[in-house]
């Protein structure tokens, strides 16, 4: 693990005038998705970007989760500045920094629980990478079923795995996207009550998703519109603003 | 990622679709069994034909004329370079137990049933021992026959069944080139392609003097009475042939000494000529089941692009991608190539049990198609694997 320095240990993530734009500059085709925002989120915190289709929410968690590379500004991850990191690189950051948690799971479906929590560990070259996946197959409540493969999971179990494997590698920043989309209401707010949880034992989060009900457990709430951020704040207040945004 | 987790993960999904797997591996594993089943052929023919040599004895060795040579001009006959008077006087060098002179010349031969065009060889009494020959029935050629220009013949197998089929030839009468002979006895079935059983032998007096009137041999067949000899008789045999035909010191040799070994070494390439062709001809099927591989690997590329993108979202490296796409199409392809080797085998025993061909699966066979499976999954797989490595991720993680 790089060591970081003291100012970037409490700011995981730090962006300033990021942009992500699409296609040629100047051409029709040209969609500024992400305009120029800044912002840092703190160690810790918990935040929910949010927004109607098409803000720039799902760009910029590319973005942040270094799956893509802003076409202008700078993104901080744990102070280092992803521009200056190669293919490799970001590989790396995205298996040891980043844990991701997608709307439609995202697990291999030909390995069982078990292996598919340990896939991050095979990447990163982990010694012991067996015990350490059945820990965090624990900590989402499911080291019983660790030899069932995901089609014999229902959807809560299979967000507990895809959860565990976010975290199995003790990554800084938890990245959520609908998270709980694709469950039923009772089960989407187990996966939530468990994220909240490892938020509290230390995990800093940040989920993209349009359920306000939702961004009002976190403590702050990041408002996306056209590639812009229009509120940043506590999650009563931005949510409340968002209403009256939709209404008027 | 380590390799062997790779190969682990690569051999769940070649498991995890099992269709998709054997018709992947369907033209390696023709390919591989083809080119295995043509080596043995021409395998076994080798050893069928360094057997057949080895049989005449180990310590032969012959002697054939060559055209003369004057200048730089190659004269368009062959001259009557070797005689009998050459084969006795060689029979007197240290060393040599045994000279079998040999005449050959091609007749029609008649029954009062059928006749053959055959190849008439006049031979002498050592001549059965020199070339290890099997009588099927009757008696063999005496020294007496020889002295005495008895017009006796000996029948090849297929020659006698031609012209008495049905009834045994021993005892019957046959015209060579227009002359009656006895048939004292029939040579045993050979069934290879020296030629004997399609040919006919008769005294070498009268091959010469009563059948073709013509005193120069084909060849002079030395028996050695040990291997040890060979090189001491060579060039004893040489510099008395040289004497003898007054070849002056400018002069090329008007014949040929060659022993069991060159002979075999020749025979050898000859077959191994033939076996490579044909291995070329099966290898080019090997080309077809790399590109089969490449194919299905393509295909498969395209169905698990989402999985590619969940492996780059948790940390696979470009080269992990590459590593994983290549070492599964290696392990389809060697699969492929093992079963292939076992397919070889068994065809090979069928060809030797039904086709009536000696074959002999050699081991360089199968250690080489197992290497060119392997280098077939590399080369064939590269490509694919690439295109996997090279990705976007966003892109791959937003395919359905």
């Amino acid at each position: 693990m790089t060591p970081m320095s003291a100012a970037s240990r409490s700011r995981p993530v730090e962006i300033e005038d990021l942009e992500k734009v699409y296609g040629e500059p100047g051409s029709e085709q040209m969609v500024r998705a992400v305009a120029g925002i800044s912002f840092a989120v703190e160690e810790g915190e918990s935040v929910a970007v949010i927004g109607p289709s098409g803000c720039g929410k799902s760009s910029l968690l590319n973005v942040l989760g270094c799956l893509d590379r802003p076409t202008a500004g700078i993104y901080r991850l744990g102070g280092r500045n992803v521009a200056d990191l190669d293919d490799d690189e970001l590989a790396a950051l995205r298996n040891r920094h980043i844990g991701f948690v997608f709307q439609s799971f995202n697990l291999l479906p030909r390995m069982d629980a078990i292996e598919n929590v340990e896939l991050p560990l095979l990447y990163a070259g982990t010694k012991n990478s067996r015990a350490t996946a059945e820990e965090a197959l624990g900590r989402v409540g499911l080291a019983e079923r660790k030899h069932h493969l995901p089609n014999q999971l229902s959807g809560g179990q299979k967000q507990r795995v895809a959860i565990a494997r976010a975290i199995v590698t003790r990554p800084s920043i938890l990245l959520c996207d609908e998270p709980t989309g694709a469950l039923d209401s009772k089960t989407g707010q187990d996966v939530l009550s468990l994220l909240l949880q490892l938020n509290r034992e230390g995990a800093t989060l940040i989920m993209v998703t349009h359920d306000l009900g939702i961004a009002r457990h976190m403590s702050r709430a990041i408002q996306m519109r056209d590639g812009l951020i229009q509120a940043d704040g506590r999650p009563s207040l931005v949510v409340g603003a968002f209403h009256e945004g939709e209404m008027g | 990622m380590q390799v062997r987790d790779t190969t682990k993960s690569a051999w769940r999904s070649l498991v995890g679709n099992p269709m998709r797997t054997v018709l992947t591996a369907l033209g390696m594993i023709i390919g591989v069994a083809s080119v295995v089943a043509v080596l043995s052929v021409g395998e076994g023919a080798k050893s069928s034909v360094e057997s057949r040599i080895r049989s005449l004895g180990s310590n032969l060795l012959t002697v054939r004329p060559t055209s003369a040579k004057s200048g730089a001009v190659r004269s368009a006959g062959t001259r009557a370079s070797l005689t009998r008077a050459d084969a006795e006087a060689l029979g007197q060098i240290p060393g040599v137990t045994a000279v079998s002179p040999e005449a050959t010349g091609s007749a029609q031969i008649k029954s009062t049933v059928d006749n053959v065009n055959a190849q008439v060889t006049g031979v002498t009494e050592p001549y059965f021992e020199a070339r290890a020959v099997k009588m099927g029935e009757g008696l063999s050629l005496t020294t007496a026959d020889d002295r005495e220009m008895q017009r006796v013949a000996l029948l090849g197998a297929t020659v006698a069944t031609t012209l008495f089929p049905g009834a045994s030839a021993v005892g019957e009468r046959v015209q060579i080139a227009g002359k009656s002979f006895r048939v004292v006895g029939v040579l045993a079935a050979t069934g290879d392609m020296t030629g004997s059983d399609d040919g006919v032998l008769v005294p070498l007096t009268v091959h010469q003097k009563a059948l073709f009137g013509s005193d120069a041999l084909g060849s002079i067949n030395l028996q050695l009475e040990s291997e040890k000899d060979n090189d001491a008789v060579q060039s004893a045999t040489s510099s008395m042939l040289r004497l003898r035909h007054r070849l002056a010191a400018t002069q090329e040799d008007d014949f040929e000494i060659r022993s069991q070994t060159q002979m075999l070494e020749t025979m050898s390439q000859v077959t191994g000529t033939f076996t490579a062709l044909l291995g070329a001809v099966a290898a080019v099927s090997l080309v077809v089941g790399g590109i089969g591989i490449m194919n299905i690997m393509l295909v498969s590329v395209r169905e698990r692009t989402r999985e590619i993108g969940v492996r780059m979202a948790v940390g696979a490296r470009r080269r992990d991608i590459l590593l994983q796409f290549l070492v599964e199409s290696v392990v389809v392809s060697l699969a492929g190539g093992a079963i292939g080797v076992l397919l070889g085998y068994g065809a090979s025993y069928l060809i030797g049990s039904f086709g009536g061909w000696s074959t002999v699966v050699p081991t360089y066979a199968v250690t080489l198609a197992l290497g060119v499976s392997v280098a077939i999954g590399l080369v064939f797989g590269v490509s694919p694997a690439r295109r996997a490595s090279r990705l976007d991720p966003v892109e791959a993680l937003r395919t359905e």
